[in-house]
């Protein structure tokens, strides 16, 4: 497969980065390990004129702690991720999520975090070859009128797939925006918009340069189901935090599923009904990833990988998998 | 679409090519170079076939421009042998039948190189991950896994030579 025409930019800074997204915005693209926009280019799924490569910007490739937050630049390789015992000790979600994308050879030394909570949203009516697509009407997010997913939806119902999105939602995590002169700060709750044609928040003359994952003594956890264990895409994620207080109760809980919905789903409900419960408490726990499953599977469509049932039901196993190997961690750091 | 004189570093050996922005590594190795041995197949980064090593990591070639793989020191399975003698990894994959049809062992060979030289005696749990992404439909994992057990350490991890001991 070839890739189509496109003009190769490489800025030396953030700042020429920044001044060409602004001077190019739409028509570019931006290019870290390729692994995802190289593959959508090839498909014929988008075609940008112009590609600003980050080679270049060492910087913004970094893992660091600073007061009670650990910051990760955006085009940190997955691999550097899996081997920073900082990680692997304060951010067990993301180091999990991290070993389980892609395969070793595709993911540890191209694949970058950045590139990984910024892909596209997934739909196997939609991810398919240009010939494929020209056999048929253009689906909402190939820019018609029509969901081959759900009959008759007025919009877009594409899944967004990210294993680091889901396992840095539970983390609470933030990502920093800068663009010309202005930079900001948006938690990863809000950043993801819910819709599955711009599955994101960020304007098109926008670069992600940092991703801040506050440090809060909580422990967590991530798991996932996929057809085979290397190269897929989950078709069910679970990303789950636990803070736990000094007699063992939980103080603060987060549940996050992904893989489910147009964007990784924060249950707030379910995560707060954890609240108060002890930390040991399987029955409290089997409640809540079922209660996780009955609100997942409101936003599931068939799209990808496995049917719907199985997906909805596994929910409920992935996200009791993840609260029982945080809270068991939890009582591990205890003693 | 103006081509870019760009220097590759591969095989220890700079070599002067015309570039387009869109050319993939894989696409200036084959097409331009003659190097014929790394395969493309599917072409989206999942079976592996096209994989090379850059600065001693093993990465998809055909998702890797080829202007960004400039200051890069890329091995290819044409780069493994020297002269005519194979390596010892080389050597071991014939010995064990690793290869049938062949398509996926360029792939494979890079991937099971960079592994050796990461972790020189691996277990076949470290080989299976390592292999992950590299495809056979011949499916001929077994002798692949035990090929590259054999070329890490010839009298531990390999089966078929212990029971022939």
């Amino acid at each position: 497969m070839r890739l189509p025409r496109f003009e190769y930019l490489e800025p030396g800074s953030i700042k020429e980065a920044c001044d060409l997204l602004s001077t190019h915005g739409d028509d570019a693209k931006i290019l870290a390990g390729g692994t995802d926009l190289l593959v959508r280019m090839k498909k014929g799924l988008l075609k940008p004129k112009i590609i600003i490569s980050l080679k270049a910007l060492k910087e913004l490739s970094y893992i660091k702690k600073e007061d009670s937050y650990i910051k990760i630049g955006a085009k940190t390789p997955i691999a550097d991720i899996i081997a920073s015992d900082l990680i692997q000790k304060e951010a067990k979600a993301l180091a999990s999520s991290c070993e389980k994308t892609g395969a070793v050879t595709i993911q540890h030394y191209r694949g970058t975090i950045g590139g990984n909570i910024l892909q596209d949203n997934r739909c196997h009516h939609y991810n398919q070859s240009a010939f494929h697509r020209s056999g048929r009407q253009a689906c909402h997010k190939d820019g018609g009128k029509i969901c081959y997913a759900r009959d008759e939806s007025d919009r877009c119902n594409s899944t967004c797939q990210s294993d680091g999105a889901t396992a840095l939602m539970a983390l609470n995590a933030a990502v920093t925006l800068v663009k010309k002169d202005k930079k900001r700060t948006i938690d990863l709750v809000n950043f993801y918009s819910n819709d599955g044609i711009m599955p994101h928040a960020m304007e098109p003359n926008e670069l992600l340069k940092e991703i801040i994952i506050p440090l809060k003594g909580a422990k967590s956890a991530y798991h996932r189901l996929a057809c085979r264990s290397a190269i897929d895409y989950p078709i069910v994620c679970a990303g789950v935090l636990i803070k736990p207080d000094r007699k063992n109760k939980i103080r603060d809980a987060r549940i996050v599923v992904g893989a489910m919905g147009r964007s990784p789903l924060f249950l707030a409900k379910v995560s707060s009904s954890l609240k108060g419960k002890s930390i040991n408490d399987t029955n409290a726990f089997k409640k809540a990833s079922r209660a996780s499953m009955d609100s997942a599977a409101a936003f599931a469509v068939h799209n990808i990988g496995a049917s719907l049932e199985y997906r909805c039901q596994m929910v409920s196993t992935m996200v009791f998998r993840a609260l029982e190997e945080a809270a068991r961690s939890a009582i591990k750091a205890e003693q | 679409m103006k081509k870019i004189k760009i220097t590759l570093d591969i095989n220890d050996k700079p070599f002067e090519v015309f570039a387009a922005p869109n050319n993939t590594l894989l696409e200036v190795l084959r097409d331009e170079l003659d190097l014929t041995g790394s395969k493309e197949s599917c072409g989206e980064g999942v079976c592996g076939s096209c994989t090379v090593q850059m600065d001693g990591r093993p990465v998809r070639s055909c998702l890797t421009l080829a202007l960004e793989a400039r200051g890069c020191k890329i091995k290819t399975v044409e780069g493994l042998a020297d002269g005519d003698e194979l390596s010892d990894l080389q050597e071991s994959f014939i010995d064990h039948g690793a290869v049938q049809c062949g398509f996926c062992t360029p792939g494979m060979l890079m991937s099971a190189d960079a592994l050796l030289k990461e972790n020189p005696e691996p277990d076949e749990k470290t080989i299976r991950k390592a292999l992950a992404g590299n495809i056979c439909r011949c499916t001929g994992y077994a002798k692949i896994v035990e090929a590259v057990a054999h070329a890490g350490n010839p009298r531990e991890h390999c089966p078929d030579c212990k029971t022939k001991e």
